[in-house]
């Protein structure tokens, strides 16, 4: 723990909180205090509808947060104030963020349905102009994927697909990996497996790794740490706020 | 590197939906090639109607009615006008005719005799025109009727009356040339202005002394009761119309005909143009429409792009580009709709037309002008969706199934 505090968090959060309302419901995620360093293994786990993915698209930079009291992304060089771009709507600065230090893996696909696996995997290296080299061939060796490579999406089964997803968000070399329920597509067994290589994986590339699974019996032999968050509910049922800290 | 990333996607995407970009494009070309179909119809009646407007020099003629009483100077100044092409002067018509004889055919034939000059409309470009005393041009039905070729020889003759005794003159003539049937119909000579005037001196009684002809000496300014006058161009004819009106001088000319034309074209290009817009209109709305809807049943994979981390600007090019494969696409499958049914109307009714006309007929310029209307109309409609498409959310499209 002293190390931790010693290292510098590569996502530092105050007070942030996002509301969301309509006409009947209304639902808020506040995050008095959080802060992931380098290398963590994050897991969030919750009941769907807890605001799990709020919390991960705001981490990813796709959700503005209603309000926040500081928010700090520091994986690359300079510290990078998140709230402060969301406030000047530089989009372009957060997308370039993105681009470079995460990868996202979606609760389904998220594959390009035009594009070849390999192509899909290599997506996140083109954009940034990477070299070819074997990157994804290794990827795909150690994701079982090798045969696949040419096929388009739509000719593999859902746990293959989420295994390209898991390769595509890999094959950068990005700082954090962000994934939101992985494995909830596949069958528990399947499940199983593609979380403990998903996390082996990032283990062996030293990427910091933030999961949220609604099933905790799943990954906690993984080795991850489990962030803290209760939600409370109005006794009317019209409203639900949940707290996370960690 | 982004944009050309996102222009490789949308295109891998265009053609990977190859049913949806299929019927895309077909609903271009319905709209296209039907309205391509129209404008050349329009354009090939409209156009060989005008070209023979333009071919025909009757068209162009300006004729003076009944007689007056015109100057030599007055004639020049008319042929330093830009708009006026060709004007002889014309001596009185009463005077203007020889009997014609030849050697091979047994009969005299009296001819109406035409002033001309190089440069006649009538006379096919670059043939001979009559000059001097001594030479002349056939109309076809004359140089039929004599059996005479151009070098051959023929014996012009006239008579009069002239202190109080019948008189009657021959003068060898070499025919230079024969007119086409379509210039002149009737049985006519081509002489030129110095013969014509000698034809008139000799019947009204004065010398001509070029051709050893007695009479009486030629006194004062010669006058002339008409010309022959041609406009430049079909639409020169009207202005010069309404100029001899003002100076009191009263022509007939085919303006009206050319008037009808005109204004057909106009109606018809007013109908056309009509269509056209709606038609164009249409089809931006509906390809608009189409690819608004295709950003929410892509709103998923735009996410994706988003959270890859590409640009707003990046994701606008997405429909763009898309939209430009459909217009170039469909005005090519336009084109070949019209190519197919040009040539078939054009063949349906090739027994009603002259060689080498058109009743369906395009110019290059026209493809180009469908296909540039086709492409702004596609990125006009392909821009509003772009917007659509930058504004996507990339937290909003994540968790679709």
């Amino acid at each position: 723990m002293a190390e931790q505090e010693e290292r510098k968090p590569i996502y530092e959060l105050r007070d942030v909180v996002k509301k969301r309302a309509s006409d009947s419901y209304s639902f808020s995620l506040r995050v008095p205090s959080l802060r992931i360093f380098p290398g963590e293994k994050i897991a969030l786990i919750g009941e769907s509808g807890c605001g799990k993915s709020t919390l991960l698209d705001m981490l990813a930079f796709v959700l503005q947060p209603t309000s926040c009291e500081e928010f700090v992304f520091a994986a690359g060089d300079e510290p990078e104030d998140i709230s402060a771009a969301w406030r000047r709507s530089r989009r372009n600065r957060l997308a370039r963020l993105r681009r470079h230090h995460l990868g996202y893996v979606m609760q389904t696909g998220g594959l390009l349905p035009y594009l070849t696996v390999r192509e899909n995997m290599n997506l996140s290296r083109r954009i940034l102009g990477m070299k070819k080299d074997d990157t994804v061939d290794e990827l795909a060796e150690e994701l079982g994927l090798s045969r696949h490579l040419g096929k388009l999406p739509s000719e593999l089964s859902t746990g293959e697909r989420q295994r390209v997803a898991i390769g595509r968000a890999l094959a950068h070399r990005p700082s954090i990996v962000i994934a939101d329920e992985p494995t909830a597509s596949v069958d528990p067994f399947a499940a199983e497996k593609i979380m403990a290589l998903f996390i082996e994986m990032v283990e062996q590339r030293n990427i910091t790794v933030i999961v949220a699974s609604h099933a905790w019996r799943h990954i906690k032999q993984l080795g991850l740490r489990r962030l803290a968050h209760h939600t409370r509910r109005s006794k009317d049922g019209h409203a639900a706020e949940t707290v996370v800290s960690g | 590197m982004a944009l050309r990333q996102s222009l490789g996607l949308a295109t891998r995407d265009y053609f990977h939906e190859w049913q949806i970009s299929v019927c895309f494009v077909l609903a271009l070309a319905a709209v296209l090639g039907p309205m391509m179909v129209l404008f050349g119809l329009k354009f090939g009646i409209v156009g060989s109607m005008i070209e023979e407007l333009r071919e025909d020099p009757a068209k162009r003629e300006i004729r003076p009615v009944g007689s007056g009483r015109y100057d030599r100077a007055w004639i020049e100044s008319l042929r330093k006008r830009d708009d006026v092409i060709f004007i002889v002067p014309r001596v009185r018509s009463i005077a203007a005719t020889l009997e014609v004889q030849s050697d091979r055919a047994n009969r005299i034939l009296p001819l109406e005799v035409i002033p001309s000059a190089q440069g006649d409309p009538l006379l096919p470009p670059g043939s001979a025109a009559p000059k001097g005393l001594g030479e002349v041009v056939l109309s076809a039905s004359a140089a039929r009727k004599l059996q005479v070729s151009v070098g051959d020889g023929v014996d012009g003759s006239l008579s009069r009356r002239f202190q109080g005794r019948k008189e009657r003159v021959h003068l060898p003539l070499t025919v230079v040339g024969v007119a086409p049937p379509r210039s002149f119909s009737r049985d006519g000579l081509f002489a030129s202005v110095a013969l014509s005037e000698a034809l008139e001196d000799f019947r009204d009684g004065r010398a001509v002394p070029a051709l050893e002809w007695e009479g009486e000496a030629a006194e004062g300014e010669r006058h002339y009761t008409g010309f022959r006058l041609y406009a430049r161009s079909i639409y020169d004819v009207a202005g010069l119309e309404e100029g001899f009106e003002r100076s009191g001088i009263e022509v007939r000319t085919k303006a009206a005909d050319i008037e009808t034309v005109r204004r057909m074209d106009r109606t018809l290009s007013a109908i056309y143009w009509s269509i056209a817009v709606i038609g164009l209109a249409g089809f931006s709305l509906s390809l608009g429409a189409s690819l608004w809807a295709n950003v929410d049943r892509k709103r998923k994979e735009l996410s994706v792009l988003r959270l890859v981390g590409f640009r707003t600007g990046d994701i606008v090019w997405f429909p763009v580009v898309q939209s430009l494969y459909t217009a170039v696409l469909g005005w090519a499958l336009a084109c070949a709709i019209y190519l197919a049914a040009a040539w078939s109307i054009n063949l349906m009714l090739a027994p009603q037309l002259e060689a080498a006309q058109e009743v369906c007929r395009l110019l290059p310029r026209h493809y180009l002008i469908a296909l540039g209307l086709t492409l702004g109309a596609s990125v006009l409609a392909a821009v509003l969706a772009g917007i659509r498409a930058a504004r996507v959310e990339p937290s909003e499209g994540l968790r679709e199934i």
